[in-house]
């Protein structure tokens, strides 16, 4: 759907530049597409920020302005010519440098990013260093610039917001904040835990380690989803409890769950979703819930009478809002009456502010209103490709399934589009193992293997085979490692080294 | 800010920004032009003369939606205009059969209902061969279609992608998938953005099938999508007695799709009354399988089972991993279930990706 903006503005006559190791639909309305090899993100980008201070295109007035430490980055970019880069990347220099002063001379230049930034083990790292190449150029605070993180699902900017956070509480309010463990124990009436709790990564490091002992899940399916899976269900196995809250049974909770409790999908329930613009729209019940089902708000609150916990009624979806806006001043204005039309951006501080679309406007929104440089030098991926392993592997998304696809596989009609685990593969590498096109293969990797059908695609270059997470009869995340970002952990779902064979069974002409 | 520019409508003094489409100023100015192949996504097309208006110093009637306003134009939309239309109606009207099949709506026959026309025959060839395709999102019934050629400029302006194209001439003309495939072998992303702006519904979710009731008895629930992170708006359109989704829409004034959807967001909602839906709570028995019970017995099982492990190993040792499926008040409950009533921060999600 964000397509559809950038292809009504390349129509309107912006300059489209891609950047993804694969030919992606984009790329055919793109001015020029970096196809750059996976995890080599920090190398490229410190090119562009060399060519934009090479020739002075740098905005100095913002610099001076509204950042700090900006010298640090200057000296280490000034390490990364493009020429290297070309080397390290697969970019040609020429295309880098003329991205780079593209970018730097458009007043509106908006750079739009998603997991192929974040999922690295330098997934930090690549934010920090498209951040530096934003404030460098001062292009944030206004209509069609910025650097955009494109959520990709409903509402986990929302769930975040929420305090579905082990660092903090609703509100981006730190748990470790004496004064607002304070606020948030009056109104409880419990206290807080002041240590920051176990992130995603640490819980499931936790499973084995023999930390986590229990996990309540919700609507969640770690043994698909997180890297290295295999390994993910073992952990689960070992739980002396599992309990869930789901609208399906998945391959977490049917073989480990020692309860599960029936929910309710969007169109049964009240409440609000954050979109990836910080837009919080009304969710409307239209649909009965299907015999003993119930919705999660109600789940929850029995759930927690049961353990003894004696907590306001509150009686519908508005109740819980008004007391998360209550305790969170970013949201304090946004109340349900306000949302009927098309919603709201946060921050939104009081009941007259009209809500907020370009957050670092006119000055980064942070509590010194100046943004920081970080000096990011270039880390190579954890797994190389080597003769063993001589394929780098990375995974996606497609359009027609969404991530576990535990809802859209149960759509005959997008199904009837992609059925079968597939992955992709450059023809000439395919040729080589003697696989057809639409071939049973088998993609081995340290972790483990899977089978699926052999995609010729000219979307991946020679050397580089793409697979979706959507398949639970054929997991990608399998074959993923688990080693993720040293700071927050996201997995390096992007890069892993993989060899491909055909099966034994089938072993063709390689037409 | 654009300049204004004042023009005469129907013998009033009006204004409207420079350059803007007439069909649109007249609207602002609560005259209503009927419009058939115009939709404000697309670019102006000028195709069907539906909207045409009397432009004084103008040989010959004017579209209103490919014409811009100007300075001192004098503008008529009534008296002779209206003669042509009713003609254009039944014109149109002739080359149907069946302008109606499954009682969709269908702008053709409302206007044909306001503007009094009737067909005053039915052309010999205006029934047209059937069209079917395998795939199962999406049906077109030629001899609905005006041949406006909305879906098409749809897919060429907004998804700038080749999926449809107009084939044939005279009574053989229709719409059909580029190149003569099926709509699951073209380039086609299955959005169903061709059936949105499709004006007779010749064009429709093979889903409607499944309610009896016509079409504008649906009852009609605003919400936001659950798939992607962008938050489109949607309707989901009830049958109002067994309250399925029948299917779903959107509107231009929506934000922030503009009326636009994808194909999950359109298509994939089968999964809300899917039979493998959970209706039962579930508990593990001796056996080592899962068992249908009571809601009192899974959350003792559940209560125990948390409350044994924080006895046993302390509140650290439990982990929550809540959900992006859920809402932000289902989310702020969970979050205040893990820190208040079981003790731990260890509430996390798929959100560190």
């Amino acid at each position: 759907m964000l397509a559809l903006r950038i292809k009504k503005a390349v129509r309107k006559g912006a300059t489209l530049v891609v950047a993804d190791p694969r030919k992606i639909w984009l790329t055919k309305l793109a001015k020029r597409h970096l196809q750059l090899r996976p995890g080599t993100d920090v190398w490229l980008l410190n090119a562009m920020m060399h060519t934009i201070l090479s020739e002075g295109l740098q905005n100095e007035e913002y610099i001076r302005g509204f950042t700090d430490d900006f010298d640090a980055v200057r000296e280490i970019v000034l390490r990364y010519p493009p020429e290297e880069a070309e080397k390290v990347t697969g970019v040609p220099a020429e295309d880098i440098r003329a991205t780079a002063r593209e970018y730097a001379r458009e007043r509106h230049a908006a750079i739009f990013y998603t997991l192929g930034i974040t999922e690295h083990a330098c997934g930090v790292d690549n934010i920090w260093s498209l951040s530096n190449l934003v404030l460098m150029t001062g292009h944030l605070g206004y209509e069609s610039t910025g650097l955009n993180a494109l959520r990709g699902q409903n509402n986990v900017q929302g769930l975040n917001d929420s305090g579905a956070n082990p660092s903090y509480l609703p509100g981006y309010q730190s748990v470790d904040d004496p004064e607002i463990q304070r606020k948030f124990a009056d109104v409880w009436g419990a206290e807080i835990p002041d240590k920051p709790g176990y992130r995603l990564d640490q819980i499931v490091s936790g499973l084995h380690d023999g930390r986590i002992k229990a996990l309540y899940l919700v609507g969640e399916n770690p043994a698909q989803t997180e890297p290295n899976a295999r390994h993910v269900e073992e952990g689960l196995e070992g739980l002396e409890f599992l309990m869930s809250q789901d609208i399906f049974l998945n391959d977490s909770t049917r073989k480990y769950a020692h309860v599960v409790l029936p929910a309710s999908s969007f169109a049964e329930k009240d409440g609000t979703f954050t979109n990836t613009e910080r837009r919080i729209s009304r969710v409307r019940e239209a649909a009965p819930l299907p015999g003993e089902a119930k919705v999660d708000r109600e789940i929850v609150l029995l759930m927690a009478k049961a353990l003894g916990a004696r907590w306001p009624e509150y009686p519908d979806a508005e109740a819980v809002w008004n007391e998360l806006a209550d305790l969170a001043p970013n949201w304090y204005g946004i109340r349900y009456d306000r949302l009927e039309e098309n919603g709201m951006q946060w921050p939104c501080t009081d009941r007259d502010h009209p809500g907020t679309p370009y957050l670092h406007a006119p000055r980064p929104a942070l509590p010194s209103g100046r943004g920081r440089f970080f000096p990011v030098e270039y880390q190579p991926p954890i797994e190389d490709p080597d003769s063993e392993y001589p394929f780098v592997l990375t995974t996606g998304r497609t359009l027609y399934h969404y991530n576990s696809a535990n809802m859209t596989m149960r759509e005959p009609g997008v199904v009837d589009k992609q059925e079968r685990p597939f992955f992709e593969i450059h023809a000439d590498d395919a040729r080589g193992l003697g696989i057809d096109h639409g071939q049973l293969a088998r993609l081995v990797s340290r972790r483990g293997e899977l089978e699926a059908e052999a995609h010729y695609s000219e979307r991946v270059y020679p050397g580089l085979v793409w697979m979706a997470l959507h398949f639970a009869e054929q997991k990608v995340n399998w074959l993923t490692h688990d080693v993720g970002d040293p700071l927050i952990g996201t997995p390096e779902y992007k890069v892993s080294a993989v060899r491909v064979e055909p099966t034994p069974q089938a072993v063709g002409d390689g037409r | 800010m654009t300049a204004m520019v004042e023009f005469t409508l129907d013998g009033r003094a009006v204004s409207a920004p420079e350059g803007e489409l007439l069909v649109h100023a007249a609207a602002r100015h609560d005259t209503f032009i009927p419009t058939l192949c115009h939709d404000s996504k697309l670019d102006p097309y000028g195709g069907c003369r539906m909207c045409v208006v009397d432009v004084e110093g103008s040989p010959r009637p004017m579209p209103a939606c490919a014409t811009r306003v100007a300075e001192g134009m004098v503008v008529s939309t009534n008296g002779a205009i209206t003669d042509f239309q009713r003609t254009l109606t039944e014109m149109l009207l002739s080359e149907h059969l069946n302008a109606s099949p499954g009682g969709r709506p269908n702008e053709l026959l409302d206007l044909a209902n306001e503007l009094g026309a009737e067909a005053p025959l039915i052309l010999p060839d205006a029934k047209r061969e059937e069209y079917d395709d395998r795939n199962r999102l999406m049906g077109y019934d030629p001899d609905a279609c005006i041949l406006c050629n909305r879906c098409v400029r749809y897919t060429q302006e907004v998804m700038q992608c080749s999926a449809l194209s107009l084939e044939g001439r005279g009574g053989q003309a229709r719409i059909v998938p580029t190149w003569g495939l099926s709509w699951l072998d073209t380039e086609c992303e299955l959005c169903g953005g061709c059936l949105s702006v499709c004006p007779t519904g010749a064009i429709y979710e093979k889903f409607e099938e499944g309610t009896k009731r016509p079409e504008r008895a649906l009852e009609q629930v605003r919400t936001t999508c659950t798939f992607c992170g962008v938050g489109c708006q949607i309707d989901l359109n009830l049958d109002p007695e067994t309250k399925h989704i029948v299917k779903v829409t959107s509107k231009d004034e929506y934000l922030p799709n503009e009326g636009n959807l994808c194909v999950k967001g359109r298509f994939a909602f089968n999964f809300v009354h899917h039979p493998d839906r959970l209706t039962q709570p579930l508990v593990r028995g001796e056996d080592g399988e899962l068992h249908a019970t009571t809601w009192e017995h899974a959350l003792q099982v559940a209560a125990d089972g948390l409350r044994g492990v924080i006895e046993r190993h302390g509140s650290q040792a439990v982990g929550f991993l809540s959900s992006a499926r859920l809402t932000n008040e289902e989310n702020y409950l969970i979050q205040k279930l893990a820190r208040a009533v079981v003790g731990t921060n260890s509430v996390h999600s798929c959100e560190s990706t």
